[in-house]
């Protein structure tokens, strides 16, 4: 899949996630590199420590290629039923939940093999 | 998950390891080979149940090893045993019974393979569309042995047919994906049928007709009849024996996934769980055949280990027992009778709409059936029996239209105003 198509759909999926409780405001911020992107979203609700959680559980999946490379098509295309975000999870290098003053932001990390985290600022564990 | 993947991997081998001693106890291992080879050189398209083809033995012999030829690929790619995975190889021993060989599935994993490498991925990426995609093995025994071709040129053009159709698949089924969103669990049986429309028409053009297929078992061999419920309460007993009462809870989380694709039920909830809920919808199956006098074959095997593999990605007891209400009522309604093989077989691979139940209610349920039944009655003719999904494929023309009229009627409300 292009880069293009793959970043519109990580923004269509994660923000589908976001827009289902109806934030007032959305932010989507992107930085891309050569060997990888990073794709942070907020927004301006409350959401629960039990939610933030599954957030993150469900976006820091193992990996599970066999699924991504054929059910992966259908991240960003979920015009009817709930956003999943377990497709975006066997998709993504790295994703972080964190609570702001107002709301939350997710950050997500994609890449290749030459994937350089030093410039992603991936939090350590 | 390095544990699931052991466990199951012993799990299966043990299975298809009990097919194959099974097999040679029931007809010794001369008339066990024997059908075997006489299934090999058997067409296989719809309707063709291989133990009246092959005998019991050689029917579980030809299951069991064209399971294995998938549980090999897996294994040697490495990738994870869960439950699709389980579902696919369940689904392919399944239709051993019924139109699968370990030989003509072949062509179609190398076409899919080839498909992988021309479109820069790794295999494994593409392994769940080559192992579902074997579900057009008939096709590449139909061009060796029923097309005309003989000797070297009928093998030459199965293998090219084979290859081919496994090439064209992965395009097919991520656009398929998109017709139906996930709410058609066989959606390898759609994308299989699709690409079958436009073989079969090639086939008419060239001349061809193709002769009704209707190879029916009706006896009573225990070993048939009990294959399944024996094999669904051994795994309602390792589920029970592997996580003892978490697999009980997670059995009832289960229930309320909608099971759209992709639910790995295994994942989403637990082995023991997923176990459970595959045991137990092989033991529902079994009763319903029971109940409605139809036949234990080859055909209801594959059914039924079919919706069994699903027992663990998408398929459950809350979310398949509408649909099997809409095919009964459909049934009954146009005349048909329960028991006949259209209908046998819709009930329970109707349950491939499950997750419109699971997501949208018991109505939407019985009428996805309802019109699963219509649809799944006409479509087999226009494939000229190829597609071994044909309930897949009718399933995802359902599928299509349900999910058409839904996403119109939820999304026809203005917003701003």
């Amino acid at each position: 899949m292009k880069r293009k198509d793959i970043i519109l759909h990580l923004i269509s999926e994660i923000s589908g996630y976001l827009l289902e409780e109806n934030p007032m405001r959305l932010v989507i911020s992107l930085h891309q590199e050569k060997d990888g992107l990073h794709l942070s979203v907020m927004d301006d609700n409350e959401h629960t420590d039990e939610e933030i959680a599954k957030m993150e559980k469900d976006l820091n999946r193992p990996k599970r290629p066999e699924l991504s490379g054929y059910y992966g098509a259908m991240t960003g295309q979920d015009l009817l039923g709930s956003s999943r975000l377990n497709l975006l999870g066997w998709q993504v290098k790295h994703a972080d939940v964190a609570r702001t003053s107002g709301g939350i932001k997710i950050d997500l990390w994609l890449g290749g093999d030459k994937f350089d985290s030093e410039r992603f600022n991936i939090p350590e564990k | 998950m390095e544990r699931q993947n052991k466990f199951l991997l012993v799990l299966l081998i043990i299975i298809m390891l009990s097919f194959i001693v099974l097999g040679l106890i029931t007809d010794g291992p001369g008339g066990a080979l024997k059908g075997f080879i006489q299934i090999q050189v058997h067409s296989g398209r719809l309707i063709s149940d291989f133990i009246p083809i092959g005998g019991i033995g050689g029917t579980l012999i030809n299951a069991s090893l064209a399971g294995a030829v998938g549980l090999f690929i897996i294994v040697i790619l490495k990738v994870q045993l869960s439950g699709p995975t389980y579902a696919a190889i369940f689904t392919i021993m399944g239709f051993g019974f019924f139109g699968k060989t370990p030989l003509n599935i072949l062509p179609i994993l190398f076409g899919v393979y080839l498909s992988s490498k021309v479109a820069g991925k790794m295999f494994r990426e593409y392994i769940i569309i080559a192992l579902f995609g074997t579900a057009l093995g008939p096709l590449v025994s139909f061009m060796v042995f029923e097309f005309g071709f003989t000797g070297v040129t009928a093998v030459a053009a199965g293998i090219l047919a084979g290859t081919i159709t496994g090439f064209l698949l992965p395009a097919i089924a991520v656009s398929m994906l998109h017709l139906h969103q996930g709410y058609n669990l066989y959606n390898m049986g759609l994308s299989c049928g699709f690409f079958a429309l436009f073989a079969a028409s090639l086939v008419r053009a060239a001349g061809h007709q193709f002769e009704s297929t209707m190879v029916w078992y009706s006896g009573e061999s225990p070993v048939v009849i009990w294959l399944v419920p024996v094999l669904s309460i051994g795994l309602i007993i390792i589920g029970l024996v592997s996580e003892k009462m978490k697999s009980i809870k997670e059995f009832i989380n289960i229930q309320k996934i909608p099971g759209r694709l992709p639910s790995d039920f295994m994942d989403m909830a637990s082995l023991g769980g997923a176990l459970i809920n595959s045991g137990l919808i092989g033991i529902a199956g079994s009763i319903y055949i029971f109940l409605v006098r139809g036949d234990f074959n080859g055909a209801m095997i594959a059914g039924l280990l079919t919706i069994m593999g699903f027992g663990a990605f998408g398929t459950h007891l809350k979310n398949s027992w509408s649909i099997v209400l809409g095919v009964v009522m459909s049934t009954l309604l146009f005349g048909w009778e329960l028991s006949s093989p259209g209908p046998l077989l819709a009930a329970l691979f109707g349950t491939t709409l499950a997750p419109l139940a699971g997501q949208f209610g018991i109505l939407t349920g019985i009428i996805a059936g309802f019109i699963h039944l219509i649809m799944v009655m006409q479509t087999g003719a226009w494939q000229g029996g190829m597609n071994l999904y044909n309930n897949g494929f009718a399933g995802g023309l359902t599928a299509a239209i349900i999910v058409a009229v839904i996403q119109w009627y939820s999304s026809s409300k203005e917003d701003f105003s």
